[in-house]
């Protein structure tokens, strides 16, 4: 039979195509992660130069950023600056994806779309045009630090808590109405506690993009409020010792332990849209 | 349930009053202002002169040295979308087809990198290609070359590490059609007897357009607007439009020309959405 003969040369072909295939995913994955990986071996290195691998072992670089003021305060106000951001991108986040879910009828597309404006926008952008107004419009500059923030991970919070609130059934809001609850009571007993794992992955997504940002930093920090990776930027641009490794590992740990729960709660891709 | 609708009016406007404010006030009205200034005069004593005049546009195509950094930075852009495209599409295809149990952790891998910001993954990059770095330490290994090889502050240090920051957002969209894909259009094609290379060409690449143009629009534009990047692995010869407009508002204090520099970015993003919405929606999932 004709077949007979391409039965017996699939397993080779297929066995051969699954291998072609594993190896370049895997070499994709290599890109993708090596970059990452090595800053974590480099952090350990006893030695000045940025090697791998490492020479030898030890904790001299967690050390001097331990010791280095600049690096420390950095670290601190980036924390500080992540939480304030975090918590009001996350409740403006839930009051507009709410309004989008429940007040929008037809208009809902075209509001999601509005809503996720910011990251359509180049980042450079956000940011100077925040600094111009800061030149314009006496304002607090770390108001406008901090309104950056919420604006780059806004769309994030709304992406993923309207993700949780599809999964509402809006007769239980209804009935909470219907028996005389006001509109913000059923919001914040009825809708809040079935949305809390939701929010509280807005919450940390928001917090990352935060922590990671550069571009609105890039031109709204200064004295006293210089985020850590403007602080690792400038140390940069003069010298690159394996502390910059040490400061890294310590983020990297950071990012990756919060992006783990926020996938243990509502999943990543949720609140990437894909 | 008529008492139920009643006072949902107020209360649905008040919902979007803090994100119409801050949108409004903070976003599109200071953009608006500072793109509106790319035709305005500078001054070195104030922000600018408000007397319109094409001084800036003029500046930025009448002079060589910006002209070739409009060029590179296009160049680039270009250049690191189509590596993202490759790099990316092979790796959305898998993850969009795999039964495999690793698929969640393979996914989390792919956006993990995205979430450690800009600064580290740059860093990573000058760990590696530095003159002691583990890619010149590898080439001396491999005999490929005898004394280490300049990577860093060139362009193609700049392109591997875009390339590498930016493929992320080339997975997305990708896996998005890919996944959205009906699965029997696949099957039809090749119980009508295509091969696998012609069921992937004719069928399973078209029907992935919208993803394919949506990711490279958005490699594209991310990479127009780079500094930080350009700026630590390119050093002088790479300068980018993004450090330009860095430089023209932090040190020159030129805003005017700043803004006319920046309305290229925006024209790139421009046109690129609008290629976008012709070349079709990405289908709601």
């Amino acid at each position: 039979m004709r077949t007979s003969g391409t039965t017996r040369a699939a397993p080779a072909a297929a066995r051969f195509r699954r291998i072609a295939i594993g190896t370049v995913i895997t070499a994709i994955y290599v890109f993708l992660l090596t970059p990452i990986v090595i800053i974590v071996f480099t952090s350990f290195n006893p030695t000045e130069a940025n090697t791998f691998p490492p020479t030898g072992f030890s904790l001299r670089w967690y050390g001097k950023f331990l010791d280095s003021p600049g690096f420390v305060d950095a670290f601190k106000f980036s924390l500080w600056l992540g939480v304030v951001s975090a918590i009001s991108a996350t409740v403006i986040g839930f009051l507009s994806a709410y309004g989008i879910v429940r007040f929008l009828g037809k208009r809902r597309e075209m509001g999601q779309s509005l809503a996720l404006l910011p990251i359509m926008i180049p980042q450079i952008l956000i940011s100077i045009s925040l600094l111009l107004a800061l030149t314009l419009v006496p304002f607090p500059e770390l108001g406008a630090l901090i309104v950056g923030h919420i604006l780059i991970s806004l769309p994030f919070t709304i992406a993923g808590i309207l993700a949780s609130l599809e999964g509402v059934d809006e007769q239980l809001e209804l009935a909470a109405l219907t028996l005389g609850a006001s509109r913000l009571r059923t919001l914040v007993e009825v809708v809040i506690p079935l949305i809390a794992p939701g929010l509280l992955s807005a919450l940390i997504f928001a917090f990352i993009v935060s922590f990671g940002d550069v571009y609105i930093a890039l031109f709204l920090s200064g004295p006293g409020r210089t985020t850590l990776p403007i602080e690792i930027f400038s140390y940069m641009q003069w010298e690159s010792t394996p502390v910059v490794a040490a400061i890294t590992t310590v983020q990297i740990l950071l990012i990756v332990a919060l992006g783990l729960l926020v996938e243990r709660m509502v999943g990543l891709r949720k609140m990437m849209r894909v | 349930m008529p008492e139920v609708e009643t006072g949902g009016g107020w209360f649905g406007k008040a919902l979007f009053a803090p994100i119409v404010v801050l949108y409004g006030v903070f976003l599109l009205a200071p953009i608006s202002f500072f793109l509106v200034m790319s035709v305005f005069k500078y001054s070195p004593l104030e922000l600018y002169i408000p007397t319109v005049t094409g001084d800036n546009f003029a500046r930025l195509l009448g002079e060589s040295y910006y002209r070739a950094i409009i060029f590179r930075t296009l160049r680039i852009a270009a250049l690191t979308a189509v590596f993202s495209l490759l790099l990316g599409y092979p790796l959305a295809y898998f993850l969009s087809r795999t039964a495999s149990v690793w698929r969640g952790v393979l996914m989390f891998l792919v956006i993990a990198p995205l979430m450690t910001g800009v600064i580290v993954r740059t860093y990573g990059w000058i760990v590696l290609l530095g003159s002691q770095g583990t890619v010149n330490k590898i080439l001396l290994w491999l005999g490929l070359v005898d004394r280490p090889v300049k990577i860093l502050e060139t362009e193609l240090a700049v392109l591997i590490a875009l390339v590498h920051i930016l493929m992320p957002y080339m997975v997305f969209p990708l896996f998005s059609s890919l996944a959205g894909q009906d699965p029997n259009v696949e099957k039809a094609a090749k119980t009508l007897g295509a091969g696998r290379i012609r069921t992937f060409l004719e069928v399973t690449l078209p029907l992935s357009r919208s993803g394919i143009l949506m990711g490279s629009a958005l490699v594209f534009t991310l990479t127009a607007g780079a500094v930080v990047t350009p700026a630590l692995l390119g050093g002088k010869d790479v300068q980018m439009l993004g450090q330009t407009i860095y430089e023209l508002v932090l040190s020159i204090l030129n805003w005017p020309f700043a803004s006319a520099v920046a309305s290229i970015l925006v024209l790139c993003q421009f046109s690129i959405i609008f290629l976008y919405f012709r070349g079709g929606r990405r289908r709601a999932n």
